[in-house]
């Protein structure tokens, strides 16, 4: 599992690094899937209430209101239609995207079990809200697919073989149908911004907007293609009709095929056993369980620097519990806490310019102590023999760069590239480095979600604890290059040239 | 320009085609492949029913000693047993068997109607059609009804099964 995870990832970064060769780095939509999907969402939403109110939920005008939406010459109706229906079937492509590629990075594991868990509900809300929304267009597709659905449902052993007959004959169906599906159709979707809210609930400064300029482009993309291929409606729906073939939507209606195709019975069985799998994945993996970060108090003044950096709310601020004069202390949540050290890089008193005997910091984590990591730094330093010398702090997270360490190059890996205070690059260059770098996660993309932005800000001087002014910013780089080592080393070769002539 | 970065047209005009790419997925996923519901020389037999059969065993007198047994409230003096036997249906088709089903009643107590609904493809043309219907204890076929439909491709026969319109009932769509 470990191995096919890294194999996984790997291929994530290289695809993520495609859409870095056209979109800026924050702006990547490969990053932004969930948020997009939400995006997605609310599209549909919006659009959906205005349609709402201009359908007719009887039999006899539901389908009436579509081809009248369709008909309007000002191009309004087929925008509105075009809009609802593609932000739809966008949302369900992109919520796969994101499920798999959050798969792939492992994000199911440790802490992040609730964000996947309470993913998968979703999945079944927005199948059911698009679904339903197919079938008020009262065409021969929606007639098909309600047909299927009750025949689907009539699969399971508690239903009994009464639904389809709802729909074999005109006379059948009455106006009460689709009042009911209108119900369903918007309650359903209440209920998923409902779970995207749970959803969201651990990420603290959860992303749920995607940058402008991708907002921007999804609409136009949106509306071009609202205007260009219309979301139409088929004929009108004829119970004593079949017909040979028929157009679906196959973001919603594919499980009607695979019932054909598999039997309604496997078709139930194989989508209990994937929710199943999916809802119980976090525990079957298998897992690697860092020590969570530890407070000690007698470093600790209450400054809450480190629940304010810290991205999964594992770091909360309680009240005192020792004597001392401060009024609030940090708490970690040992159940949220990824051991990202992002907390450490936040703590005022992480910084190996400390004279005590053992330099212990109000946060830390038990696996890479600040002293140890200060000793790392002492002796990398003093191990270089060539110019000009460069420190290097590597995010572990993007990858195995070690291997760029050498004469002049001395490298030390850490958890996350926002676990470095930026005291230590001050401090390596007290110790006789020319020049320092913190390489991480590609913008945008850090595997602990906001570290890459906290590194920015500290260095710019931005967020505390920052990097102090007196510190030459020329001598000091940031590499995103993610898991491309090349790209990192070429960076690297880059500071070095820069500090040779410089 | 940052590492790895291209030339601000040429940016633009891939994000163009990112964003063309994913429309050109949508559009067409939202439509197609068309899916093959049938074979072009099909039509359909939907054999759909609610009916609820004999109950399995008639009512019969408690004995002195059964009444006994019985708390003072319950003694009833007649035992109508609620669960009724299931419907057996056959649907034949130029002679030959189409379908053949029986359908157990609803309910915990088996006392309620049996429901069938069966989608059936059958080549289009003319047919004769033999539905029977069996809903006592004895298992005899109670209801027969025999019809003769010319079915183009696609077009469904309904065959509903009404007491209340004495038995079986063809409809053509």
């Amino acid at each position: 599992m470990p191995s096919l995870l890294r194999r996984l990832r790997d291929a994530d970064d290289t695809l993520g690094a495609v859409f870095d060769r056209a979109f800026p780095a924050a702006g990547n939509p490969w990053r932004h899937l969930g948020a997009l999907a939400f995006l997605c969402l609310v599209i549909a939403v919006a659009s959906g209430i205005v349609a709402y109110a201009l359908y007719d939920t009887s039999v006899s005008g539901a389908y009436e209101s579509g081809l009248r939406l369709q008909r309007d010459p000002l191009l309004l109706g087929r925008l509105l239609r075009g809009l609802h229906r593609y932000a739809a079937d966008a949302f369900v492509l992109l919520t796969v995207l994101h499920l798999m590629r959050e798969a792939a990075r492992g994000h199911f594991l440790g802490a992040r079990w609730f964000s996947w868990l309470s993913g998968v509900p979703l999945l079944w809300l927005l199948w059911i809200a698009g679904l339903t929304g197919l079938w008020l267009l009262a065409d021969e597709r929606a007639l098909y697919s309600v047909t299927a659905t009750a025949e689907w449902l009539q699969a399971l052993p508690l239903a009994a073989d009464l639904l389809a007959r709802n729909f074999l004959t005109p006379d059948a169906l009455n106006d009460r149908f689709y009042s009911l599906v209108m119900f369903v159709h918007i309650g359903v979707p209440l209920l998923t911004l409902a779970a995207v809210w749970i959803h969201v609930q651990r990420a603290s400064r959860a992303r749920l907007w995607p940058p402008r300029a991708l907002t921007a482009g999804c609409l136009a993309m949106f509306t071009l293609l609202a205007l260009a291929v219309p979301a139409g409606s088929l004929g009108p729906a004829d119970p004593g009709h079949v017909a040979a073939r028929i157009s679906l939507d196959w973001f919603y209606q594919f499980a009607h095929p695979l019932a054909d195709l598999l039997s309604a019975k496997a078709a139930w069985l194989l989508a209990a056993a994937l929710t199943i799998l999916l809802a119980c994945l976090p525990w079957l993996a298998p897992r690697r369980a860092p020590a969570p970060a530890r407070v000690n108090l007698d470093n600790c003044n209450g400054c809450a620097r480190c629940a304010a950096d810290c991205p999964f709310g594992a770091v909360v601020m309680v009240p005192r519990t020792d004597q001392r004069r401060h009024p609030r202390q940090a708490s970690v949540v040992e159940d949220l806490c990824t051991a990202c050290g992002i907390c450490v890089g936040a703590c005022p008193s992480s910084t190996p310019f400390r004279s005590i005997e053992d330099l212990v910091s109000g946060i830390e984590l038990p696996d890479a102590p600040v002293a140890r990591m200060r000793q790392q730094l002492q002796s990398g330093i003093a191990a270089l023999t060539a110019s000009p010398r460069v420190m290097l702090f590597t995010c572990r997270q993007a990858g195995r760069h070690t291997v760029l360490a050498d004469a002049r190059t001395a490298v030390m890996p850490v958890e996350c590239a926002a676990m470095v205070p930026p005291s230590f690059i001050e401090y390596a260059l007290r110790l006789g480095a020319d020049g320092a770098m913190i390489a991480g996660c590609r913008e945008g993309d850090c595997e602990f979600r906001l570290g890459d932005r906290w590194v920015r800000e500290r260095i710019g001087g931005a967020r505390e604890p920052h990097l102090r002014a007196t510190v030459p910013r020329e001598r000091i780089a940031l590499s995103w290059a993610g898991r491309d080592a090349e790209r990192l080393q070429r960076e690297v070769a880059s500071l070095q040239s820069r500090l040779r002539h410089g | 320009m940052p590492d790895g970065m291209l030339p601000k047209p040429l940016r633009y005009a891939l994000q163009a085609l990112a964003y063309a790419a994913f429309a050109a997925v949508l559009g067409y996923f939202s439509t197609s492949p068309a899916y093959r519901l049938r074979a072009d020389d099909e039509a359909v037999v939907k054999l759909s029913f609610t009916h609820a059969a004999q109950l399995a065993r008639p009512c019969r007198e408690r004995s002195a000693e059964e009444l006994a047994r019985l708390a003072p409230n319950m003694r009833n003096k007649m035992d109508c047993p609620r669960e009724r036997v299931e419907v057996k249906v056959e649907l034949d088709m130029d002679g030959a068997p189409l379908y053949r089903i029986g359908a157990s009643p609803a309910g915990l107590h088996r006392d309620g109607a049996s429901t069938v609904y069966r989608r059936l493809a059958i080549p289009a043309g003319r047919h004769r059609f033999r539905a029977r219907l069996a809903d006592g204890p004895d298992g005899e076929f109670s209801f027969t009804a025999e019809t003769v439909v010319d079915l183009a491709p696609g077009q469904v026969l309904i065959v509903d099964f009404a007491t209340d319109r004495s038995g079986f009932v063809f409809t053509r769509g």
